[in-house]
């Protein structure tokens, strides 16, 4: 399993230097943490994915000794080291370029990633190769400048629910948001795991 | 009595236009080809022995252990080579080995120095600059050096210059030394396999119309010519197929002492290569259904 996740970077070595001048981008610019902290987390995970596409390195995969289930397994739970290094980096940055940042903040572009993870993942073993990565790099461009105004216009439009969140306490609004990201990541780490295994290589 | 590397009983799969129904056993500790034109399903076959398609039913069973139980077990103990690079384009053999070694148990790196040494492979350069040689002895480097007991490699000579098959075909006699060793290995250029095979196992239509040891092949089949006039309804039944030419003919038979009985010294008889086997019996569907 730990083989498989370093696999990532031993693939990715080469583009990982170009990684930190991409989030100090977002720093410089003065984009919210939350946002930059979904970014960086995103990059490695998915630029893995535009290996795996390949039929070819799911021949290799599936050749050598391991199961199609540790496969997914190390996907998911890699995704998951590479967004907690991603932010420590950032914090790094961050605390470099003067700035920022609270844990509620560190919550939500965590919380973001892991949804995102979590819809994307089964996504790239339905979509056919070559067509996913952009795709999603569409989508989530689209989000991050349409997600702000969008958010705010829930916020005005729909004032029921600011009401309920605000009412409730920080404690429960951050535990059941937290219930919500881990059962919805380990839903779509099954579906990716019986998705995968009918596939054929 | 030999033990079987290899049993495959009663696998089917079916594809859209295509329908693979096998039975095959592999015998331990000798080199098997497994020979067949285009589309025959040899591909398809050595990707449902890797577990990289499932059967719609059947059994597979490899070192008598069953994938449903034994995946990781068996992928242990086999070396892959297969005929497009599967590996990292990008990446040089140094980081490529990276990756596939840790996954093996048994993995030998002195052994694979020796094999790097001996094939004269550069580490550090990115493998897409490979020559479609090197790239074939870097799979066979990566396949042997965790002391596989059976290696499955899928049509490893295409491609590859004369020369250079040649050489790729002595180091597979020279890795058989071991005989714990097997090895399984598809390929159309049947010329190879009367080199270094033991036994043939050819496939047609999806079907596997025979598996037999090379000598008793090249024992059994001849090819007989000679003039058209010889042939009536009675005499071409004592042959596989036939071909016919303006006023000559040349046939595949397995019934030598008859034809022998029959033509005497009419005819000329040859040995049957393993190309004539095939060609032959591929244009004898009827052949196919006998069996």
């Amino acid at each position: 399993m730990y083989n498989l996740i370093r696999r990532d970077l031993i693939l990715q070595k080469k583009q990982l230097i170009f990684y930190v001048p991409f989030i100090l981008l977002f720093i410089i610019t003065g984009k919210n943490p939350a946002l930059i902290y979904l970014l960086s987390s995103i990059l490695i995970p998915f630029n893995a994915y535009a290996y795996d596409e390949k039929t070819q390195t799911n021949i290799l995969l599936n050749s050598l000794p391991y199961t199609r289930k540790e496969i997914v397994t190390a996907r998911y739970i890699g995704a998951i080291i590479f967004m907690i290094i991603s932010m420590v980096i950032t914090n790094l940055l961050l605390v470099i370029f003067g700035q920022s940042f609270t844990i509620s903040q560190m919550a939500i572009g965590s919380g973001l990633f892991i949804l995102f993870s979590a819809t994307a993942f089964p996504l790239f073993y339905i979509i056919k190769p070559g067509h996913i990565s952009t795709v999603l790099m569409i989508t989530l461009i689209f989000l991050i400048f349409t997600g702000p105004s969008l958010y705010f216009y829930i916020v005005e439009q729909l004032p029921f629910i600011t009401d309920i969140v605000n009412r409730l306490s920080d404690v429960t609004l951050y535990s059941s948001a937290t219930v919500f990201v881990i059962f919805s990541y380990s839903i779509s780490w099954l579906i990716t795991i019986v998705i995968y295994q009918r596939k054929v290589f | 009595m030999s033990e079987n590397v290899i049993e495959l009983r009663n696998l089917s799969r079916k594809f859209k236009g295509f329908e693979l129904n096998v039975n095959l056993d592999i015998k331990k500790g000798y080199i098997t080809g497994l020979i067949g034109g285009n589309g025959a399903g040899k591909s398809t076959t050595i990707k449902l022995i890797m577990n990289l398609i499932k059967p719609d039913n059947g059994d597979i069973k490899v070192f008598g252990l069953d994938y449903k139980t034994h995946e990781k077990e068996i992928k242990e103990r086999i070396g892959f080579v297969y005929d497009s690079n599967v590996f990292y384009e990008g990446l040089n053999l140094k980081d490529i080995k990276r990756i596939v070694a840790p996954a093996y148990k048994r993995w030998d790196e002195a052994l694979f120095s020796q094999y790097i040494d001996r094939f004269e492979l550069p580490l550090n350069k990115s493998i897409k600059t490979f020559s479609k040689g090197m790239q074939m002895k870097a799979s066979l480097a990566l396949a042997l050096s965790h002391h596989s007991e059976l290696i499955i490699m899928d049509e490893p000579t295409a491609g590859l210059d004369p020369m250079f098959r040649r050489e790729f075909l002595h180091l597979l006699q020279q890795i058989m030394l071991d005989e714990q060793r097997s090895i399984l290995f598809s390929t159309h250029i049947t010329t190879d396999l009367e080199r270094i095979a033991d036994y043939i196992a050819l496939m047609q239509y999806g079907h596997v119309l025979f598996n037999e040891a090379l000598e008793t092949l090249t024992e059994q089949y001849f090819i007989i010519k000679g003039g058209l006039d010889l042939l009536d309804r009675d005499t071409a039944k004592y042959f596989i197929h036939i071909e016919r030419w303006s006023n000559t003919f040349s046939a595949l038979t397995n019934r030598l002492s008859e034809v022998d009985n029959l033509f005497g010294d009419t005819v000329v008889v040859e040995q049957a290569s393993l190309e004539d086997i095939m060609y032959y019996l591929k244009g004898a569907k009827q052949y196919v259904q006998l069996n």
